[in-house]
């Protein structure tokens, strides 16, 4: 029993890392319709910046959150508007094309910086634990998903209480009327990828501590946030939360109870079912399809 | 007449000298023979091997790809099954020669292409490429904890080959060039057939191509395994030519992407553009590899050319340099796109397949609506809905805005899936059938905002309609003989035939609608629903709309029309059905319409007059 508490926590607090950097690749979708491959991409950047902050200059990679999501939202801008906002109007699959390409540059450029050998982020809190009742704690794994917890809130404040948030919500729902009420909708694109990215790297810069990482761990890591977003329903960020924890801890479970092996294959398997039985997926919703406008 | 006289039809191919072509073809194909007889250079053979595979492989994935519109990351995976089938096949009975397993490579590969095909029968678009890419990564678990049979993550070794070690390259080439003759066979005879071009009516406009009577899943599932089929026999032979396979190596996902970049950087839905891709980015690659050290380079160079290609060469080398050339050659003349809508030709001339009808006095029910309904989350966009339209009548469907008009037509034509109501066809019971069912049946049907298939000429877009399916006409030639003939017949009477071979995104929305007329008669219907036919055009235009309609009308087609303009509406039809919040409020002649208290009220509003009679069609 407390074996299976304490499996169902850990759970909990993956799920909040993974629903930090699935958060902001549902809302790039639900914004702009990319499916951003190279998510996952900056994800592992984010840790390799957190690692750097602090192997080099000794700053604990958990608080030196502040310092990696400037630097990879930064990246993220300046990726939106040298890349992606050429092809806006693209369909959809020409984006998913250049944003793999995106992603197969940024892990070639990691591995040039900080080389293809298996990484980790270990503070001097990396092997303790707390203990209470009976349930073991690790204290990466809970500061890691309390400080998830926090900056998704700080998001999701951006996204509800702020003229920003409105701007957002305007420009994802109808761009030109937005535009027409003032709101430069190639700006906020830009701001969203931007902060999309910036999620993305900060889930990264806390799951360097949990776990060890190379460059190509970012094919896992975009096939597990795309599951994750697909099984709350694309676009929708509560829904890509509620993936996530539902994702977090089902991934906990099959690794403590089933095996670590088959593990790996949960994510593409959640892909293949929730899209052939419910492709709208948790609590997406089936945009009407005669309306498209010419 | 006059229409066609006046302006001169430019000929298809404008834009390549097709003896050009053809010469490249047979010059390319001679040198790929001969090579490995002039020349004994290992590297360049092996180059030459590992570019025949991926040419395999990337024309293949044009055929979902470049022509369907599926785009697929999981291409890479066909080649790997390939591999694993003679790879398991070898290992578990070793006295068999190697090259039998090749062929079944090919099937093995193709089953499990009709997998992924009925995948993309449920999802498109971008929920389709994540399924292809985690369809990718699942086969390559699969292949590292199946260990009984693949040996996991330590591969599976083939036999050495036994030939003489002078020509050891040789079978692995020639075999090659053969399956890639094959395939380029393939992919250039499904081009020029009604497959093909359904093909591309799917890419174009799925929910459309399905209510001209493109029947949806068919042939998707023949193009998946099509596109399959070759690339498992490239990929056994592949296999057989490393003598070593391992996950790693067969399920990467570079080789998907390099399939892909290959089939980009060619042109997608060409014949040859994928070829010359492939022998491209191999050769980028063994470069990378040689001169540059390979792994990160090579992520530099796959990464950075998709980026490219994407946003510079979006469609490829081929159909860039074609049209520069068709640019030069039509340079200085005037386009027709602007020129005048033809005032058409009768109906005269397709007489053969029209009849003309004499209106019954009491005519039976060619449409029968019974209790629809939709509900869209917590609107009830059509809610119990019933109504009849006569045979031979021309039936208006008048409401406000969001009052369900256009999604009773969509239910009655299955764009959208009703929630529960019966729909009957001359008597036949329609509800549970697919769109291109209902079409076959005799439903045509025009769309409010017009969906035509942008890319497709005017010609093809109506010639792409399917009055009925079956698998062997899918094989006829796409656009020739009496079909074509129709189609031009067709498009004079409604005054488009000038236009026959430009694109169909090139033109008006009033020219749109008028070919999307065309492309609906095409399907010969015996009703035909016209979703605001008067809307969005000039005056002449809606009279002769308003023409044609009476016209058709006399030779026996029943319509069903929503239309805003009262005028048009009440001029024409006769029975008017008056539709509010999803349900029928009211329904009888225009002259009853107009004076219910209660349409008044709903929908015509007090002041409503209609205009002097003189101004009606």
């Amino acid at each position: 029993m407390e074996e299976l508490l304490q499996n169902l926590i850990l759970g909990l607090l993956l799920g909040g890392v993974y629903a930090l950097a699935a958060a902001g690749l549902s809302l790039i979708f639900g914004v702009m319709r990319v499916i951003n491959i190279a998510h996952g991409a900056f994800l592992i950047l984010g840790a390799f910046i957190a690692y750097s902050l602090w192997d080099d200059l000794g700053i604990d990679p958990l608080l030196g959150v502040v310092i990696t999501t400037p630097i990879v939202f930064a990246l993220g801008w300046v990726t939106y508007k040298l890349l992606v906002a050429p092809i806006r109007t693209a369909p959809m699959a020409s984006t998913v094309l250049l944003t793999f390409g995106i992603a197969l540059v940024v892990e070639g450029a990691m591995g040039e910086i900080w080389g293809n050998n298996s990484t980790s982020v270990r503070p001097s809190y990396a092997d303790e634990s707390f203990t209470i009742g009976g349930i073991f704690l690790p204290k990466a794994q809970l500061y890691g998903g309390l400080l998830a917890v926090v900056v998704l809130g700080i998001l999701w404040l951006v996204l509800t209480r702020t003229w920003l948030g409105r701007a957002i919500r305007a420009a994802a729902v109808n761009p030109s009327s937005a535009e027409l009420v003032g709101v430069k909708v190639s700006a906020v694109a830009a701001l969203v990828f931007g902060l999309g990215i910036a999620a993305a790297g900060a889930g990264g810069a806390i799951t360097g501590v949990l776990y060890p990482f190379v460059p190509g761990s970012h094919y896992q890591w975009i096939a597990r946030l795309l599951a994750i977003v697909v099984l709350g329903g694309l676009g929708s960020i509560n829904g890509a939360m509620l993936g996530a924890v539902v994702f977090g801890v089902a991934e906990t479970m099959t690794a403590a109870y089933i095996s670590p092996s088959w593990a790996t294959a949960v994510p593409y398997a959640i892909v293949f079912a929730v899209l052939l039985i419910r492709p709208q997926g948790l609590l997406g919703t089936r945009l009407r399809e005669d309306a498209v406008p010419a | 007449m006059t229409g066609a006289a006046t302006a001169e039809v430019t000929p298809r191919a404008a834009t390549w000298p097709a003896w050009v072509g053809r010469a490249l073809a047979v010059v390319a194909g001679v040198l790929l023979v001969a090579y490995p007889m002039v020349s004994d250079d290992l590297f360049y053979q092996n180059m030459l091997i590992l570019s025949l595979v991926f040419a395999v492989g990337a024309s293949g994935l044009n055929i979902i790809s470049g022509f369907a519109g599926y785009i697929s990351l999981g291409q890479g995976a066909f080649v790997g099954l390939g591999g694993y089938t003679i790879g398991v096949c070898a290992s578990k009975f070793e006295s068999v020669n190697p090259w039998w397993w090749v062929p079944l490579a090919g099937l093995v590969t193709a089953v499990v292409a009709l997998v992924l095909g009925l995948v993309s029968l449920r999802s498109r678009g971008p929920s389709f490429v994540i399924i292809t890419v985690a369809f990718l990564f699942l086969v390559q678990v699969i292949a590292v904890n199946w260990v009984s049979l693949t040996n996991g993550t330590d591969g599976l070794s083939l036999p050495l080959p036994t030939w003489d070690r002078d020509i050891i390259n040789w079978p692995f080439y020639y075999v090659l060039v053969v399956i890639l003759a094959l395939q380029l066979l393939l992919t250039w005879w499904i081009r020029r057939t009604k497959l093909g071009m359904g093909l591309i009516a799917i890419r174009e406009d799925e929910t459309k191509a399905a209510t001209i009577g493109i029947n949806l899943p068919v042939e998707k599932i023949i193009a998946f395994a099509a596109s399959a089929i070759f690339v498992g026999m490239a990929g056994a032979v592949y296999g057989y030519y490393l003598t070593f396979i391992d996950p790693r190596g067969m399920f990467g996902i570079l080789l998907s992407v390099q399939l892909v970049l290959s089939m980009l950087i060619g042109g997608k839905a060409t014949l040859w553009g994928p070829v010359i891709g492939a022998f491209l980015i191999e050769y980028l690659n063994e470069l990378a590899n040689n001169n540059f050290g390979g792994g990160n380079v090579r992520l530099f160079l796959f990464g950075g050319l998709l980026v490219g290609v994407v946003i510079f060469l979006p469609r490829g080398i081929l159909p860039a340099i074609e049209s520069v050339l068709s640019w030069r050659r039509t340079a200085g003349k005037a386009g027709l796109v602007g020129a005048r809508i033809g005032t058409g030709g009768s109906l005269a001339s397709i007489t053969d397949r029209v009849q003309k009808v004499e209106p019954s006095p009491n005519p039976a029910p060619l449409l029968e609506v019974r209790n629809l309904s939709r509900r869209f989350g917590g609107l009830a966009a059509v809610d119990d809905a019933s109504f009849v339209v006569p045979e031979g009548s021309i039936t208006g469907l008048i409401g406000p805005n969001g009052s369900g008009k256009t999604t009773i037509f969509n239910l009655i034509d299955d764009t959208i899936h009703a929630d529960s109501g019966e729909v009957w066809l001359a008597g036949e019971r329609i509800d549970g059938m697919r769109s291109w069912q209902r079409a076959h049946r005799g439903l045509g049907r025009t769309f409010q905002i017009t969906r035509l298939f942008g890319e497709m000429t005017v010609l093809e877009n109506v010639v792409a309609a399917q009055r009925s399916f079956s698998v062997r006409q899918l094989g006829r030639i796409a656009v020739g003989g009496a079909e074509a003939r129709a189609a031009e017949e067709l498009l004079e009477y409604v005054g488009m035939r000038a236009f026959r071979d430009q694109k169909a995104k090139a033109l008006s929305y009033g020219q749109q609608k008028m070919v999307e007329l065309a492309q609906v008669l095409m399907l010969d219907p015996k009703l035909i629903l016209l979703d605001e036919p008067a809307g969005g055009i000039n005056p002449v235009l809606i009279e002769r709309m308003g023409e044609m309609i009476r016209e058709l009308n006399s030779y026996g087609k029943t319509f069903l029309i929503v239309e805003h303009n009262m005028p048009f509406v009440l001029g024409l039809c006769n029975p008017v059905h008056v539709l509010a919040r999803g349900r029928t409020m009211a329904s009888g002649t225009p002259e009853s319409i107009q004076s219910d208290p209660a349409v008044i009220d709903a929908y015509l509003g007090d002041d409503f007059v209609l205009e002097e009679k003189a101004g009606t069609p």
